[in-house]
C-alpha cells in the first residue's frame, strides 16, 4: 500500500522531471538559435553593406565628374583621376571578390551588372594606365563608355539593396518566430513549473500532515503503553530489549533504562525455561518458524527482578520495521487471579464433599430410620390381626397412621436426596391414565367426603387411556396434589380434568388440572409454593401440618419426566393446579387379565424368607403365613444358598445387608448354582432403594426390589406377581373378563356373538372326541390344542388356553398322565366358562 | 604554424623597438600615411608623414586570415598598430582613421593591442595598389578571436588608408 503510493509518486515527479528536462533543452535549442541569429545579426558576415553598395555608385559618379573635369580643364589631373578610378576599380573587385556578396553574386541581375561593369573596367585600365597623349585620344571613347556603363552601376547597386532588404526581411522574421518559439517554449516551461510547484506544494502539505499524523499516532502509543496495566515488552529477533514500559518496570522489578538493550531470556525467563526460551528464539531466526506468536494468549511462569517466579498472562505479535522484524509481548501478572481460582476450586471441592457427605448421610439416615420402622408398623399390622378391644384398636389404628406418615416423610427426603443427586431414574411402563385417576379419587374420596367435600375426575375432549409413563412417579405427583386439595378444602369441591392435546412427533401432551374452592393460597406465598419447607400459614394449616416437602417433590418428579407444573390462585376463592406432561400415548395392551384380577388369591407359595433382623423376619413370616404360605428362614446369604440348593422355593425375598454372606453374593452363588431353586424369582427387600443400586441387584440376577418397610400388601402382591397361579388350586374365575366387553364394542356384539359361538363348537367338538377315544397323546391332539388354545386367546379365556397349552405340551411330551390331568382340567374350567359367552 | 609564426614575428618586432622609436626622420619615398594629432615630443599642428620604409622600420609582423572581403585565408604584412600608437606616444583615446576617398572611422586606442589590428602594405607577401585596397589596409586578425567579427570591427578595417588622426 505505502510502496504503491511511493512508486506512483515517483513515477509523477519522474513525468514532471522529464517535461522539466524535455522543456529546459527546448528552451536551449531555440536559446541556442536565438543567440546563433544574433550573432550573425551582429557579426555578421554584413559589414554596412547598403553604404558599400551606394559607395559604389559614389564612388563611379566620382570618377565620372572627375572623366568630365578632365575635358574642360586643358592640363588633366590625371593623378586625381586615376586615384578615383583605382577608388572605383578596387570597389567593384570588392563586390566581385568578398565572400559577404557571394550570395548577392547568385542574384542574376546583380551578376550580369557586375560583369558588365567588371568589363568596362576591364576596358578602362589600359587607357587609364596610358600616357597623357594616348589617354587623351582616348578620353571620348571612355567617357561614352563610363556614360554608357551608368545604368549598371545603377542597377548594381539597387538590386544589392533589394536583395539585402529582403534578406534582412527574411533574416529578421527568422529571429522573430525563433523568439516567438521561445517565448512559447518559456511559457509551457514556466506552466510546467507552476504545475510542479503545486504539485510539490500539494506533496509537502501532505508529508507535513502525515509526519503530524505519524508523530501523534507514536505518542498515542507511547501513552497506551505508558499507561498500560499489562507490561509491554519489544524485542527483536535476537532478543534484545528495544522497549519496556511502565507497567513492566512495576511488575518485573527492573528500570527501563536497565532493561533496554538486556536479553530478554536472561532478565525475565526463569532459569528453567531459558533453554527452550533459546531454542525457541533460534528457530525464529533461522527458519521464522513462529510457535507463540500470534498464536493468542497462553500462560507461563516469569522471574522478577528479586528471584520471584510468578504466573504471567501472556500474548507476543510480530511487527515489520526497517530495522528488520520486532516481537512485542503483552504480559500480565495473573499470580493474584490463580490464587483465587486456585481457592476457587478448593471451595468447590469442600462444598462438592459436603453435598456428597449430606446426601450419603439422607441415605443412610433413611435406611437406619426405615429398618425400625418397619418393625414397627410390621408389629402393628400384627397386633392388629389379634383379638383387641375395641380401645387398643383404635390406639393400634392412631399409631399405624402416625408411622405411616413417619414412613411417607423419610421417603419424601429420600426422594428428594435421590433427584438432587441426580439419581432418580424413571421406571416408564405402559399405563392407563384412567384407571391413576380413578385410583386416586378412590383413595382421597373418603378423606373428602370427611372434609364434606366432593371429588371428580373427567376427560376434557377425547380420552387418551394408554400411555407410556412412571405410573409410580405420577401417582406420587397427583397424590401429593389432590392430598394437598382435599386438605384445604372444607364444604367444598376438588374437580381432577385430564386433556390431551397433540405434542411434537408422535408425543401427546397430557395436561391434568385439579381445581378446588378451598381457601386459596396467599400472593405472596404462591412464588415459592414448590419450594422446599413451604408450608401454609399456621393459621390455616394448624390441623392439615406437614414437612413442606411434598410440592417440592411433586415439582422435582414433574422436571425429571420432562413436564412441568404451574398454579394460579386466589385466596378465599379456590387454587388450580396444572400439570403438563408429555406421554407417549400407545394402544392397549393385550393384558394378561389373570395376573392383575388375581390379586391376592395367588396359590399357596413356598417361600424362602433371608432376614438377618429378627423382628422384620417374624413380620414377614407372619404375613405371608396370614396368607396361607409357607415359609422357610434363613438367617443370612450362606444359608440361604444352601436351602436352595436342596429345596424347590416358589419365590426368594433376600436382604441385601447381612453377615457372613451379603444378599447380593447369595443370589450370584444360587443363580450360578444348579440347585432346585437356581430359577426360583429371588426379590431383593432393601431399606437403602437408590436406584443405581437396584439396577446392580438385576444384574445380580434378581427378579425385583422390595423397598421396606414392608407393607402387608406389597409383600402379597409381589409374591402374587411373582408366583404364578395354579389353576387346580384356584376357584376357577369367571373367564368372561373386562376384555370381552371391550371386543364387543370393537367388533359388535353380534359378531363376536358369532365368533364365540363357533368356538364353543368347536371346543365341544374336540372334547367329544376325546372322549370317544381320541388318543390324548397323538399329534393331531396337539395340533387341535393348539389352534383352539390361540382362539381362546383371542377371547381373553387365559385359563382355557392354559389348559389347551398344557395339553398340547403333554401330547408332545407323550405324557399320558399330565394330558388326561390337562383334559380333566379343561373340562371343569369349560363346565363353568361357557355359560360366560353368551352375550345376551 | 600561425602561431609560431606569429610568435616569430612578435620576437623579431619587440627587437626592433628602440630602433624604431628613435627614428623620427622625414620620408625619402612617397608618403603613404599622414598621422597627426597629440604625440609626445611634436607640436600640436605638426604632422607625421610615412614612407613605407619608415613604416617598417616600426617592425612588422604577419599573420594569416580569412576576411570578408576577400575569398579564402590570406596572408597579411604590416605594421602593428600598436607599434604606431607606442612609437608616436599618442595620448589621445581614439584614432580617426581616413581613407583616399574620404571614408573616415574612428579606432579606439584601446583596439591598438599585442596580436591586435596591423596596418597592412602586403597581401600574400605583395603591396597592394589602390585598386586592391592599397596601398595601407587596416587588418584585424579575424581569425583570432571572435571579437574581431563584429560589425565594429569590419567598419575600423579601412583600406586605402592614408591619414590617421589623434583625438582627445
Amino acid at each position: 500500500m505505502v510502496g504503491k503510493m511511493r512508486s506512483m509518486l515517483g513515477l509523477r515527479l519522474a513525468v514532471l522531471l522529464v517535461a522539466a528536462v524535455v522543456g529546459l533543452v527546448a528552451i536551449a535549442l531555440l536559446a541556442f538559435n536565438v543567440s546563433r541569429d544574433l550573432r550573425q545579426l551582429s557579426s555578421a558576415s554584413s559589414d554596412n553593406i547598403q553604404w558599400t553598395l551606394s559607395q559604389t555608385e559614389v564612388e563611379f559618379l566620382h570618377f565620372r565628374l572627375a572623366l568630365a573635369q578632365v575635358q574642360t580643364n586643358e592640363v588633366p589631373d590625371i593623378r586625381s583621376l586615376r586615384r578615383k578610378f583605382d577608388v572605383f576599380y578596387s570597389r567593384i573587385r570588392t563586390l566581385g571578390q568578398a565572400s559577404i556578396y557571394h550570395e548577392l553574386r547568385q542574384v542574376e541581375e546583380f551578376a550580369r551588372h557586375l560583369a558588365a561593369v567588371g568589363d568596362y573596367l576591364d576596358r578602362a585600365v589600359p587607357i587609364i594606365d596610358s600616357d597623357i597623349t594616348a589617354f587623351q585620344a582616348a578620353l571620348p571613347a571612355l567617357r561614352a563608355e563610363t556614360t554608357a556603363i551608368r545604368p549598371s552601376v545603377r542597377r548594381l547597386s539597387v538590386s544589392g539593396l533589394n536583395f539585402f532588404a529582403e534578406d534582412s526581411d527574411f533574416r529578421r522574421n527568422a529571429l522573430s518566430n525563433t523568439l516567438k518559439q521561445l517565448a512559447w517554449a518559456i511559457a509551457v516551461l514556466v506552466a510546467a513549473l507552476v504545475v510542479l510547484v503545486c504539485y510539490l506544494a500539494v506533496l509537502n502539505a501532505q508529508n507535513v500532515r502525515r509526519r503530524t499524523q505519524a508523530i501523534e499516532a507514536s505518542e498515542r502509543m507511547n501513552i497506551v503503553t505508558g499507561t498500560s496495566l499489562d507490561a509491554v515488552i519489544v524485542a527483536d529477533t535476537w532478543g534484545r530489549i528495544l522497549d519496556f514500559n511502565a507497567a513492566a518496570e512495576q511488575i518485573f522489578g527492573h528500570s527501563a533504562d536497565a532493561a533496554i538493550g538486556q536479553d530478554l531470556g536472561k532478565l525475565i525467563v526463569p532459569e528453567q525455561y531459558r533453554a527452550a526460551h533459546e531454542a525457541g528464539m533460534a528457530r525464529l531466526r533461522e527458519r521464522g518458524e513462529k510457535r507463540v506468536v500470534g498464536s493468542g494468549r497462553f500462560k507461563l511462569e516469569a522471574l522478577r527482578a528479586n528471584g520471584d517466579v510468578f504466573p504471567v498472562e501472556l500474548a507476543i505479535q510480530s511487527a515489520d520495521t526497517k530495522d528488520g522484524e520486532i516481537f512485542i509481548a503483552f504480559l500480565r501478572d495473573i499470580s493474584s487471579q490463580v490464587q483465587a481460582e486456585a481457592e476457587l476450586v478448593l471451595a468447590r471441592d469442600r462444598a462438592m464433599a459436603g453435598e456428597k457427605a449430606k446426601t450419603d448421610f439422607l441415605a443412610t439416615m433413611s435406611h437406619e430410620i426405615r429398618t425400625p420402622l418397619n418393625g414397627l408398623l410390621g408389629n402393628l399390622s400384627l397386633l392388629e390381626d389379634t383379638p383387641l378391644s375395641d380401645k387398643q384398636a383404635r390406639y393400634v389404628r392412631n399409631m399405624k397412621i402416625s408411622g405411616k406418615l413417619l414412613k411417607n416423610h423419610v421417603s419424601d427426603v429420600l426422594d428428594i436426596t435421590k433427584f438432587d443427586a441426580g439419581k432418580l431414574l424413571l421406571h416408564p411402563a405402559d399405563m392407563n391414565v384412567s384407571t391413576l385417576l380413578q385410583d386416586i379419587v378412590d383413595s382421597q374420596s373418603g378423606a373428602a367426603e370427611g372434609h364434606g367435600t366432593s371429588l371428580d375426575w373427567a376427560w376434557e375432549g377425547a380420552p387418551v387411556h394408554w400411555i407410556h409413563a412412571d405410573r409410580d412417579r405420577l401417582q406420587h405427583i397427583l397424590m401429593n396434589i389432590v392430598g394437598n386439595a382435599v386438605k384445604f378444602t372444607k364444604n367444598g369441591s376438588i374437580r381432577i380434568t385430564a386433556k390431551a392435546d397433540p405434542g411434537p412427533d408422535d408425543t401427546m401432551n397430557l395436561r391434568i388440572s385439579v381445581r378446588d374452592n378451598g381457601i386459596g393460597i396467599a400472593a405472596e406465598l404462591l412464588p415459592r409454593i414448590f419450594d422446599d419447607f413451604t408450608t401454609g400459614d399456621t393459621s390455616y394449616d394448624r390441623d392439615v401440618g406437614g414437612t413442606g416437602l411434598g410440592l417440592g417433590i411433586a415439582q422435582r418428579f414433574i422436571k425429571a419426566l420432562g413436564g412441568s407444573i404451574s398454579v394460579d390462585s386466589n385466596p378465599g376463592a379456590g387454587s388450580v393446579f396444572h400439570i403438563d406432561l408429555p406421554v407417549q400415548p400407545i394402544a392397549e395392551p393385550i393384558a394378561d387379565r389373570h395376573a392383575q384380577s388375581s390379586g391376592h388369591g395367588a396359590r399357596k407359595a413356598h417361600v424362602l424368607l433371608v432376614e438377618d433382623n429378627e423382628i422384620n423376619r417374624v413380620v414377614a413370616r407372619e404375613m405371608l403365613m396370614a396368607q396361607g404360605h409357607s415359609v422357610t428362614e434363613a438367617h443370612n446369604g450362606r444359608e440361604a444358598v444352601d436351602l436352595a440348593e436342596d429345596t424347590a422355593f416358589d419365590i426368594i425375598l433376600m436382604d441385601i445387608s447381612m453377615p457372613v454372606m451379603d444378599g447380593r453374593s447369595a443370589a450370584r452363588a444360587i443363580r450360578a448354582g444348579t440347585g432346585a431353586s437356581s430359577q426360583a424369582p429371588i426379590i431383593a427387600v432393601t431399606a437403602n432403594a437408590m436406584a443405581s443400586e437396584q439396577e446392580a441387584f438385576m444384574a445380580d440376577g434378581m427378579n425385583g426390589v422390595l423397598t421396606k418397610p414392608l407393607t402387608r400388601d406389597g409383600l402379597l402382591q409381589l409374591v402374587a406377581d411373582h408366583v404364578p397361579a395354579s389353576p387346580q388350586e384356584d376357584a376357577p374365575e369367571s373367564p368372561r373378563s373386562q376384555y370381552l366387553y371391550d371386543l364387543a364394542e370393537a367388533v359388535g356384539s353380534e359378531a363376536l356373538q358369532t365368533l364365540l359361538n363357533r368356538f364353543t363348537t368347536e371346543l365341544d367338538a374336540f372334547l367329544e372326541n376325546l372322549d370317544a377315544g381320541q388318543n390324548p397323546v397323538a399329534a393331531e391332539t396337539a395340533v387341535e390344542a393348539h389352534r383352539i388354545a390361540g382362539s381362546a386367546a383371542t377371547f381373553g379365556l387365559a385359563e382355557v388356553r392354559e389348559a389347551l397349552v398344557g395339553l398340547e405340551q403333554a401330547a408332545q411330551e407323550q405324557d399320558v398322565a399330565a394330558a388326561k390331568a390337562a383334559i380333566r382340567s379343561l373340562r371343569e374350567i369349560w363346565a363353568s366358562g361357557k355359560p360366560m359367552l353368551s352375550l345376551t | 604554424m600561425l602561431r609560431r609564426a606569429l610568435q616569430t614575428i612578435a620576437i623579431s618586432m619587440l627587437a626592433m623597438l628602440p630602433l624604431a622609436a628613435a627614428s623620427q626622420a622625414d620620408p625619402a619615398g612617397e608618403v603613404l600615411l599622414t598621422v597627426t594629432g597629440p604625440m609626445a615630443g611634436q607640436a600640436e599642428a605638426e604632422a607625421v608623414q610615412f614612407d613605407l620604409e619608415m613604416l617598417q622600420e616600426l617592425g612588422t609582423v604577419e599573420f594569416e586570415t580569412s576576411t570578408i572581403w576577400t575569398q579564402g585565408v590570406q596572408t597579411f604584412e604590416g605594421v602593428p598598430l600598436s607599434a604606431l600608437v607606442e612609437s608616436l606616444g599618442m595620448s589621445g583615446t581614439t584614432l580617426r582613421a581616413t581613407a583616399i576617398n574620404d571614408y573616415a572611422v574612428d579606432i579606439p586606442i584601446s583596439d591598438a593591442v599585442e596580436d591586435g589590428p596591423i596596418i597592412a602594405y602586403k597581401l600574400n607577401g605583395e603591396e597592394m595598389s589602390v585598386r586592391d585596397k592599397g596601398p595601407l589596409w587596416i587588418v584585424y586578425p579575424y581569425d583570432s578571436k571572435k571579437e574581431y567579427q563584429s560589425e565594429v570591427v569590419y567598419s575600423r578595417s579601412i583600406w586605402q588608408l592614408d591619414r590617421i588622426e589623434v583625438i582627445e
